[in-house]
């Protein structure tokens, strides 16, 4: 099933190949049905999903590469399923929004369903090589879709966000090759899964060199503070569309890759280092925030309030208990959602006005009723409104922060930071939307047009979801709580025992 | 037991919901109808309630939490969505949706003439479930998302004609400075956490005694913090200044929401934690310094000011630095006692306020006004009313709750000779600065003889009747308020006598009503040498003490700039720089191996292939 939901996006992007190009028809319909068929599959797992059980489900190996022993083997647990949804969700709505895409239809298609492909593999994969494999695979559509499509400075974009992701990547495998290697050193067998990898105590040393090469890639995934300067340029650069999945699926595959591998794999590294991540995430929520407050052009101000939401997560994580990382994971669905439905916001503003400057918008609200109500409604979600879901994932991140026994002494500035960056948001998310749609326009274009239906269809879920996860959280961190857990608590059955290695080959 | 009391919050939130998704589809008389109905119907509810409640002995009055669903479960982590009914909730539901019908019924004749009527009525309607959550919830949690959803609803009123620049601002400026208070209170919600390991009330309250002694490091910090939301909320010192702009919004909605309701909720919210307060009394002693400040302070701003509603306003915040000192020293339920007669004399105020606004035709500066009692005979009498409750002139619902509170500053445990003086001269303001707009509005020949004022209609008029009796009579009920709210306090509040330091307080108040007739009534040429005599502190008064432009200077503006300097500095010319410097040196080594990114996944996936097993061959073998 699992494999079903990876290999459909891929496998119509290929065949999309296939297609003529001014076919158009064709192309919307076989990129809407994989898109929508794997949305549905995912939402199926959502349901079937037993939330008691805290281990990987709807598993499936096979053999990929025998010699080596590396395997197809792919799975989900709380934690990936939610995010798995999350992705096809978000990959449903973008593609959706992209078929009004001009320019190169089947092209873009092709490659977003590859770009969804990728990501949905990253979080489904249990062998480090096929993690890396699909982690790979994210790169290349990005490059090419913000190369191609995006806007004013693309190329300089794109070349710097491949860059700074691949320096990351290559780093992450020769971690990956690390671990393995120790593991066969302790038992002498080789091995890529995941599952027995983390059972490997590893020493000391050579934990922190490996945590840190993970620990780049991630955190350049994510960003993290100090690594996010290619965020401002690729997010303006880079088409609505793609960003949607970009700044919503997979900049979440960062913060996942921490859940999945640093924290089980190098508990002391993290020990001795995650009190120091924290302080770079929170410098990165109040220094994301401030910046978003001095900007103008919309698509850099969501960028900026991204880089601070996303330190939130990253803080929460960090803070290395039940409710941060539960918090943490439930943010990540709902930054997705938000960040998602502000840029489509953003991308309907430009498409009817021709610009996103804030200076050039002002009382678009008369004559846009209806976007008037979904924008508040964000924004409101945005600058973490309490009752709606952003809030839910802050507070519980906070408390995780603030009970941390990891951060102790540092919670409380932490914490302080982040109350920070939370009036910084009310600022810039107020300016944001009273800035466009209040006040009186004296050249207000008069055939300015509210959202349409489609336009209206593609929201709607997203504000659904706002109010929904707000009221009942307890459904998504049910399926969550368990996964974390055993994140938490994982057992080093495995010991690499100095001066025994030898011995064994 | 009391689990229909769900439907006092749920009747209004379907009528916002409602209103908000068929606003356009139903006419308009019909949607104000259905806005007044929610609540109307609310407010029976809730008198079933205080039946229900009354039969009961007093002692098992309280603790009735009333579970919808459990609202999360994450770690140690637990929490229901859940309702507590008890006295002090039930006394703040009549007050919200029985002052709040009133002024529903006032706004369907005031707003006739606005083309967005029903989004008003949604937005009116999210504002009484907001309250009621506010006062209704059983957990700090749900506390913070009422007390943000009030910050909401006020955020949208404020902002409701959002085509002038000047309430998008003014709504903008009350959120952000709610904001502030709601960290506040999420910090103090996290330190409560910590401490008791839950956050609902009853949890915190019954453990707190035993794990606290008495002004306890921690519970001085949790009592501050918690603090600093119920000061954002309830205008006092430092965090006022966004209540006199949040006079932008409609009259029934300063009415409703910056007089009657949702400013009162920081009084709410002491009285609701006195268990924690009462361990922590340096803390009280502060709210009841910051209390009687902001009575006198926000006094002075009132005497100078030309805005019928401004100066309404500024009395909001001096009447609740009262009810903050009447916290500050214990006496919790004659706070709670001048908040429901406050709730009475100031929307009644304000209500007559906005009569004269619209007879008016909009005008709201006094010196334009005067002579109204004539064209406006019933709003003359509704306005007097409030100005004698406001003053505390002798037999009136404001004389006994006023009095209760002056008397116990002296006289309680806590008080003293200080607070005792300050709560007297505001006192003396008080009657001053109401009786100076009386005198301006009512009284003397009309200043603009170029317009008619006209005299509302009966629609607008019965609320304003309704209130000029509640706030007449209510006075009366001080003992049974003091009985009912007693079983929540621990006790009830002792009710000082004193003839000389009442009979001071009253002259007090009398003496400003006096000075402002000697002053207005008098021709203004003869008292030309004390204008120019008291003209600098005149200036510093009707500026507000600058503290707009402290404010702007010390916060506003550095923050600007700082941010700035980020994005100029550390961002473009810092880290992108270094960023770009080593990605050029890596673009030049790269064109060397260029062929790497040739775009073809086969490649890619090959030479990771080849580089894996290179790197594997040395690890293992080497």
């Amino acid at each position: 099933m699992l494999t079903l939901i990876v290999f459909i996006p891929l496998i119509a992007a290929l065949a999309l190949l296939f297609v003529a190009k001014d076919n158009r028809e064709l192309i919307r319909a076989v990129s809407i049905s994989a898109a929508g068929l794997s949305f549905l599959l995912s939402l199926g797992l959502l349901l079937t999903f037993d939330k008691s059980n805290p281990g990987m489900q709807f598993e499936s190996a096979v053999a990929w590469v025998p010699l080596l022993n590396i395997q197809f083997h792919v799975g989900v647990d709380g934690i990936s399923l939610l995010l798995l949804v999350l992705t096809t969700f978000l990959s449903a709505i973008a593609i959706l929004y992209s078929l009004k895409q001009k320019k190169e239809l089947r092209n873009f298609l092709a490659l977003m369903l590859a770009l969804e492909a990728g990501t949905l593999g990253v979080f489904v994969a249990l062998d480090t090589i096929l993690f890396y494999a699909f982690w790979e695979l994210m790169l290349v559509p990005t490059y090419f879709l913000i190369g191609l499509w995006g806007e004013g400075r693309r190329i300089y974009a794109t070349t710097k966000f491949v860059l700074f992701t691949l320096v990351g990547s290559l780093l992450m495998l020769v971690a990956i090759i690390g671990i393995t290697v120790a593991h066969f050193k302790a038992t002498g067998t080789l091995t890529f899964d995941i599952q027995t990898l983390v059972h490997t105590h590893i020493d000391p040393a050579s934990q922190l060199w490996m945590f840190l090469c993970f620990f780049l890639a991630f955190a350049i995934k994510v960003p993290v503070f100090p690594f996010h300067s290619w965020l401002p340029h690729t997010y303006v650069a880079c088409p609505i569309p793609t960003l949607i999945i970009l700044t919503g699926a997979m900049s979440k595959t960062g913060a996942y890759g921490f859940l999945r591998f640093c924290l089980p794999l190098f508990p002391e590294a993290v020990a001795e280092l995650g009190h120091i991540i924290a302080t770079f995430a929170a410098i990165g929520i109040v220094y994301g925030a401030w910046i978003a407050v001095a900007q103008k052009d919309l698509k850099a101000l969501v960028a900026y309030s991204s880089i601070s939401h996303l330190g939130f997560i990253t803080l929460g994580i960090f803070a290395l208990n039940n409710i941060g990382v539960e918090g943490s994971v439930l943010q990540m669905v709902n930054h997705g959602i938000i960040a998602a439905a502000l840029f489509l916001i953003v991308g309907i503003l430009e498409e009817r006005t021709g610009t996103r400057n804030l200076k050039d918008f002002r009382g678009l609200g008369k004559s846009m009723p209806i976007l008037y109500g979904t924008f508040m409604l964000v924004t409101l979600a945005a600058l973490g409104l309490p009752g709606l879901n952003g809030f839910v994932g802050e507070f519980l991140i906070l408390m995780g922060v603030w009970t941390s026994p990891l951060l102790s002494n540092l919670a409380v500035i932490f914490v302080l930071m982040a109350g920070l960056a939370i009036v910084f948001a009310s600022i810039y998310m107020l300016y944001m939307f009273q800035g466009s749609m209040q006040e009186t326009n004296p050249n207000d274009p008069k055939d300015l047009k509210d959202i349409d239906r489609n336009e209206f269809a593609l929201l709607l879920p997203a504000c659904v979801l706002i109010v929904f996860i707000g009221l009942f959280p307890k459904p998504f961190l049910d399926r969550v709580s368990p996964s974390v857990s055993s994140i938490l608590t994982v057992e080093k059955t495995v010991n690499v025992h100095i001066g025994e290695d030898e011995g064994h080959h | 037991m009391f689990f229909y009391a769900w439907f006092i919050l749920i009747l209004p939130l379907l009528g916002f919901i409602g209103l908000s998704l068929l606003g356009d589809k139903i006419p308009k008389k019909q949607a104000g109808y259905a806005g007044c109905l929610t609540v109307g119907l609310s407010f029976l509810v809730t008198l079933t309630v205080l039946g229900q409640l009354l039969g009961l002995a007093p002692e098992k009055r309280l603790g009735h939490v009333e579970t919808l669903y459990q609202w999360v479960s994450s770690g140690s982590f637990k929490l229901d969505l859940a309702i507590l009914i008890d006295p002090l909730s039930v006394f703040m539901f009549l007050i919200v949706t029985g002052v709040g019908f009133l002024i529903h019924v006032y706004s369907l004749e005031y707003m006739k003439d606005d083309p967005e009527y029903s989004r008003f009525f949604a937005y009116l309607n999210l504002f009484i479930f907001s309250m009621l959550l506010l006062v209704a919830a059983a957990d700090f949690f749900f506390l913070i998302v009422g007390w943000a959803f009030v910050g909401l609803a006020s955020y949208l009123l404020i902002g409701f004609w959002k085509e002038k620049t000047s309430a998008v601002l003014a709504a903008r400026k009350a959120f952000v400075m709610n904001v502030i208070g709601d960290v506040g209170m999420v910090i103090a919600a996290l330190m409560i956490f910590q401490n008791f390991n839950s956050l609902s009330y009853m949890d915190v309250f019954s453990a707190a005694p035993d794990q606290f002694r008495t002004n306890d490091d921690t519970m001085l910090m949790i009592t501050l913090l918690l603090l600093v939301g119920a000061f954002a909320k309830s205008a006092q010192i430092p965090l006022h200044t966004w209540l006199p702009d949040a006079m932008e919004g409609p009259t029934p909605v300063s009415a409703l929401i910056h007089a009657a309701t949702m400013v009162t909720a920081g009084v709410y919210l002491v009285a609701r934690c006195h268990v924690l307060y009462e361990l922590a009394p340096y803390t009280m002693y502060f709210i009841a310094g910051i209390g009687a400040i902001t009575a006198i302070f926000a006094g002075t701003m009132g005497m100078v000011q030309y805005d019928i509603k401004r100066v309404i306003a500024y009395s909001t915040m001096s009447q609740l630095g009262y009810m903050f000192l009447a916290v500050g020293i214990g006496v919790f339920s004659f706070g709670m006692f001048h908040l429901m007669t406050h709730a009475f004399f100031k929307a009644l105020l304000f209500l007559s306020a906005g009569s004269v606004i619209h007879g008016m035709n909009g005008e709201q500066d006094i010196r334009k006004m005067g002579g109204l009692r004539f064209a406006m005979p019933l709003t003359h009498i509704t306005f007097l009313v409030g100005a004698v409750c406001l003053a505390g002139v002798p037999l009136t619902s404001g004389f006994f709750s006023k009095e209760a509170i002056i008397m116990s500053s002296w006289h309680a445990e806590m008080g003293n000779f200080v607070f005792w003086g300050m709560a007297v001269l505001a006192a003396g303001m008080t009657g001053f600065y109401i009786f100076r707009v009386y005198f301006y509005t009512f009284i003397g020949k009309s200043r603009s003889p170029e317009t008619h004022p006209h005299e509302s209609p009966f629609i607008m008029a019965a609320p304003l009747l309704i209130l000029a009796f509640l706030s007449l009579v209510m006075g009366f009920s001080a003992h049974w308020v003091d009985q009912f709210l007693g079983p929540v306090f621990g006790a009830t509040a002792h009710h000082y006598e004193d003839a000389t330091l009442e009979t001071i307080a009253v002259l007090a108040g009398l003496g400003g009503i006096l000075t402002a007739g000697v002053v207005y009534m008098t021709s203004q040429d003869k008292l030309e040498f004390a204008k120019q005599a008291l003209a600098p502190v005149y200036d510093l008064l009707f500026n507000k003490y600058y503290i707009d432009e402290i404010y702007d200077f010390l916060i506003v503006k550095p923050v600007r700039a700082i941010g700035a300097f980020f994005e100029q500095k550390v961002e473009k010319e810092g880290v992108d720089f270094v960023v770009d410097e080593v990605g050029l040196q890596v673009r030049e080594i790269s064109r060397g191996i260029s062929f790497w990114q040739s775009g073809n996944v086969r490649t890619y996936a090959l030479s990771m292939l080849v580089g894996m097993v290179t790197i594997l061959f040395f690890v293992v073998f080497l």
